[in-house]
């Protein structure tokens, strides 16, 4: 600054130094604070799993190591993870090649139709692929087992392959296949030697995070294993906790200790492989066909469509059958159709009606906390980047990286008695689904936000105060209306999954504070199959009108933004 | 050994971009096609390539038939190369990988390239001067040395046919001399025939044997660099590769009345027949010259910009602005008034 330091200059000079100690306080004060709920929970975790009777050992260990079950318990983790990703790899990397080089038409209808498996929380697939495999007569398919587990979470979880290959195939320059052709190599050639090797960052990417995905959820084996004698770890975790068995927690906490390493394995072994390869983000997205198939695309269109509405629409379908008969097994006669189970979840059924309330609390305050903390976390990120900042970013994301059985134990240990001997009552109210829906969701937004934020070039912002805007004018009048449909996206992902979570809300709900989940796989687990489906029908349709009310927002918003 | 363009047409929906192109392209020759962005040689190189079909028409190479409406022969069973404009180095290979590539799968590379392919690599690398690095990855390369590895590549199987399509856009102007003049050496130490796509004119009239130039989708002219750029046969070719200003006047007797004056007569030479029948003429700027005073079309000075080597001029004479290139001792500013008229005729430029 070449200014010449005014009488006035030099005041504001000692405020800022004012300033710059507050600054400082806020900022360590918020720091611990992050630290405290992000990460102290889970430290607290690991340290719970290697205490026995106030003693460091490592009796939780052996014992439940020498347990036969808990092997083949590991066993079926391992079988059932496997083949969930491996299936969900197949069917992403074939979808995303098929949507991102060949010239089928409708793709953006295939792409909503590839969501929907991922979007509909896991526990209602599962209850719709059951009702459809039970409406097969001819063969008999039986779900609970472990091809079914591995179908159904590789079908729910391979949208995460799809999506990550989709991006990245689309950003290869179809000149580097162009090259392989004129120096002689034939399509396939092109394909093995230069889309694979190069497409491994987003086919690693979306594998680990479907491998993750399959290791953490709840709904499908609980839904489908349990009935089974099929435990895997999440489930695990789930029947030591709720057994209240002697020792219980210790030996629930050893579990979770086992499936975190095996998470931040996966996670590790992807920062590995991924560490060694150059992606570049830089090129930009080619949506051009680059495979022209002639008279072979009616046909593979024809083969597209059928699995999608066969994977996304007509299980479906079966549900939305199954909830509108009489009595669970009769014929779908017009006799036999009543809206009777519509009638009992939506005006009779206490529980059921206080659920929706209560979720419907917990996801708007999660989604408002969210934004406003996420974004402010993702600004200060984005703009003034620092070691500091990036293990802020990480703290935050452990709770969300973490299995969610493993995470909602973690927030027990932690709520029950924070301070030994001092229980704040938080543990057994609402309060605890409140602090670990943020804490677990909090770095959805922050992604949400920092993507967007991302998007916006620092000049703007340069630009706003050299045109004299102070810092809240610049929000006011650049950032927010900018970054509106960027952090929207993000909320809107916090809203619908905490909206329709089970897994954290299985282990910490308690009598009256139900969430839709619980509710659900409660009807589930005692046989209320009709209930169970029409509560899922409804729930269904709640995220659909949230679903239109955003879409609306951000159109009417890019809207006025293009108009303007 | 050569490829011939019959009629070829190309449409992407409602939109014709290409109109009937007809041409030849001869054994060894140095071709260049030149045009506006959008004027369809880009797609004319892809159809060449094999990366588009015909809509209509035939490509012939070595008598036959590679591609047709019908007929379409893959990319990789025409003996060609190809050098791309963001050079579309794999950035998973070596540079020595990216150079073997080809020796690898090429079908018409000969045994001999193919059984040495250590050497091959070595010599290629060695023609485009960069040697010490087949051990690079492409991201450690600066620009020019990408597109000398990109050449290398196309040039290592030794194709019949080496396409180029707008190799030398995404360099600095230092670089692009320097590149331009080692392509049209190693050109002429191979004897490849050469499809080089530009828009940019005086690296076409730089290197190239023939000149097409293509302006929405049709040929205007074919040519050598001297016949385009001193005989244009339609406006557009004279505005684009000579940079030349078209004036509307009347001819009479191989004399040129510029805006129908009749006190004013140029002689200009080199003027086809069609543009006369067209009444206008086109005329470089280093064919006029500026006077204080004189006979010639009167206007006033609009923009001075001082070049080094020449000073170029910008002249209002009312109906139209006139370019002008003078040497710099010709000392006009902004707003004076001068008089336009073409420099004395050298008889050698006859």
């Amino acid at each position: 600054m070449k200014h010449a330091i005014t009488p006035e200059l030099k005041e504001k000079k000692n405020s800022s130094v004012n300033s710059k100690t507050i600054k400082w306080f806020i900022g360590s004060m918020s720091l611990l604070l992050i630290v405290l709920l992000f990460l102290l929970p889970v430290i607290r975790l690991f340290i719970m799993s290697f205490k026995n009777d106030d003693q460091f050992s490592f009796i939780n260990y052996t014992t439940i190591l020498a347990e036969a079950s808990t092997w083949s318990m590991l066993r079926n983790t391992i079988i059932v993870v496997i083949g969930s990703t491996l299936l969900a790899l197949v069917i992403g990397i074939t979808l995303a090649w098929i949507i991102a080089y060949t010239d089928v038409r409708w793709k953006k209808v295939m792409q909503v139709l590839i969501i929907i498996p991922f979007v509909i929380p896991s526990y209602i697939v599962t209850i719709a692929w059951t009702q459809f495999t039970g409406s097969i007569d001819f063969i008999d398919i039986n779900l609970k087992s472990h091809l079914g587990i591995i179908f159904v979470l590789g079908t729910s979880h391979f949208p995460l392959v799809y999506l990550f290959t989709v991006n990245v195939l689309k950003r290869i320059p179809k000149e580097l296949e162009w090259a392989v052709r004129s120096s002689g190599g034939s399509k396939w050639v092109a394909f093995k030697e230069v889309t694979i090797p190069l497409a491994l960052p987003g086919i690693v990417g979306g594998g680990m995070i479907a491998f993750l995905s399959n290791l953490d959820n709840f709904g499908i084996p609980a839904i489908l294993g349990i009935p089974a004698n099929i435990t895997v770890l999440s489930t695990a975790i789930y029947q030591e906790v709720i057994g209240f068995g002697p020792n219980a927690f210790a030996r629930a906490a050893t579990l979770s200790v086992i499936l975190a390493i095996v998470a931040l394995l996966g996670s590790g072994l992807q920062w590995f492989l991924l560490k060694k390869s150059k992606v570049n983000e830089t090129a930009s997205v080619d949506d051009s066909p680059r495979y022209t198939l002639g008279r072979r695309k009616k046909w593979l269109e024809i083969v597209v469509w059928i699995f999608l509405v066969g994977i996304s629409i007509i299980p479906l379908v079966s549900m939305v059958k199954t909830s509108l008969i009489r009595a669970y097994g009769l014929e779908f006669i017009r006799e036999n159709i009543t809206l009777k189970h519509y009638r009992y979840v939506l005006f009779e059924y206490d529980k059921a009606i206080q659920s929706m309330g209560t979720s419907l609390k917990l996801a708007l305050i999660t989604t408002i906390f969210c934004i406003v903390f996420g974004t402010i976390i993702a600004y200060i990120r984005m703009r003034k980047p620092s070691v500091i900042m990036r293990f802020v970013e990480v703290i935050v994301g452990f709770p969300y990286a973490l299995p969610g059985t493993v995470m909602a134990l973690s927030m027990i240990f932690a709520w029950m008695q924070p301070i030994p001997g001092w229980n704040p009552g938080i543990y057994g109210t609402i309060w605890i689904l409140l602090i670990a829906y943020i804490t677990r969701f909090m770095i959805l937004q922050v992604r949400g936000s920092m993507t967007a934020i991302s998007q916006v070039s620092m000049d703007l912002e340069e630009a706003a105060h050299v045109f004299g805007a102070n810092t809240l004018d610049k929000w006011k009048v650049i950032l927010l209306p900018l970054l509106l449909p960027g952090i929207i996206s993000g909320a809107f992902l916090v809203l619908l999954t905490t909206l329709t979570e089970l897994t954290v809300s299985s282990l910490l709900w308690s009598s009256g504070t139900e969430t839709i989940g619980v509710v659900i796989y409660n009807f589930e687990q005692s046989g209320y199959t009709t209930h169970s489906t029409a509560f899922s029908v409804v729930v269904l349709a709640m995220m659909l009108v949230l679903a239109l009310i955003v879409y609306g927002i951000q159109y009417v918003w890019k809207w006025r933004l293009n108009k303007g | 050994m050569s490829t011939i363009l019959k009629d070829v047409k190309k449409t992407f929906g409602n939109f014709q971009a290409l109109k009937g192109i007809d041409l030849t392209i001869g054994d060894g020759e140095f071709v260049a096609i030149v045009g506006p962005s959008g004027c369809g040689k880009t797609t004319l190189l892809r159809l060449i390539a094999g990366f588009e079909e015909p809509t209509a028409g035939q490509i012939y190479m070595h008598d036959e038939l590679i591609a047709s409406a019908t007929t379409c022969v893959a990319p990789e069973k025409r003996n060609l190369g190809m050098v791309f404009q963001a050079f579309a180095l794999w950035p998973h290979m070596k540079v020595k990988e990216q150079v073997a590539f080809p020796l690898k799968y090429h079908r018409f590379a000969e045994a001999s390239l193919k059984e040495n392919k250590a050497k091959r690599v070595e010599e290629m690398l060695m023609l485009v001067g960069l040697q010490d690095f087949a051990e690079r990855m492409p991201g450690d390369l600066s620009g020019g040395q990408k597109q000398r590895v990109a050449i290398a590549r196309a040039l290592a199987p030794s194709p019949a046919l080496l396409l180029m399509d707008e190799p030398l856009s995404s360099l600095d102007a230092k670089l692009r001399i320097e590149l331009r003049n080692e392509i049209q050496t190693i050109h002429r130490k191979t004897n490849t025939s050469i499809v080089y796509v530009t828009h940019d004119q005086s690296e076409a009239l730089a290197m190239a044997d023939k000149i097409v130039v293509m302006n929405n989708g049709t040929i205007e002219q074919v040519g050598t660099p001297k016949e385009i750029y001193f005989t244009p046969r339609t406006e557009f070719v004279a505005r684009f590769i000579g940079k030349a200003n078209v004036l509307k006047g009347r001819w009479h007797e191989n004399y040129f009345y510029p805006l129908e004056k009749e006190d004013v007569k140029w002689q200009v030479p080199n003027v086809t027949d069609s543009m006369k029948m067209q009444s206008i003429c086109p005329i470089r700027p280093e064919q006029l010259s500026l006077s204080k005073s004189g006979n010639g079309l009167s206007g006033v000075v609009r923009n001075v910009l001082f070049q080094g080597r020449e000073t170029h001029f910008t002249v209002d004479i009312g109906t139209a602005l006139i370019d002008i290139v003078e040497s710099i001792d010709a000392s006009f500013q902004v707003g004076d008034q001068v008089i336009v008229h073409p420099k004395e005729q050298k008889s050698k430029l006859m």
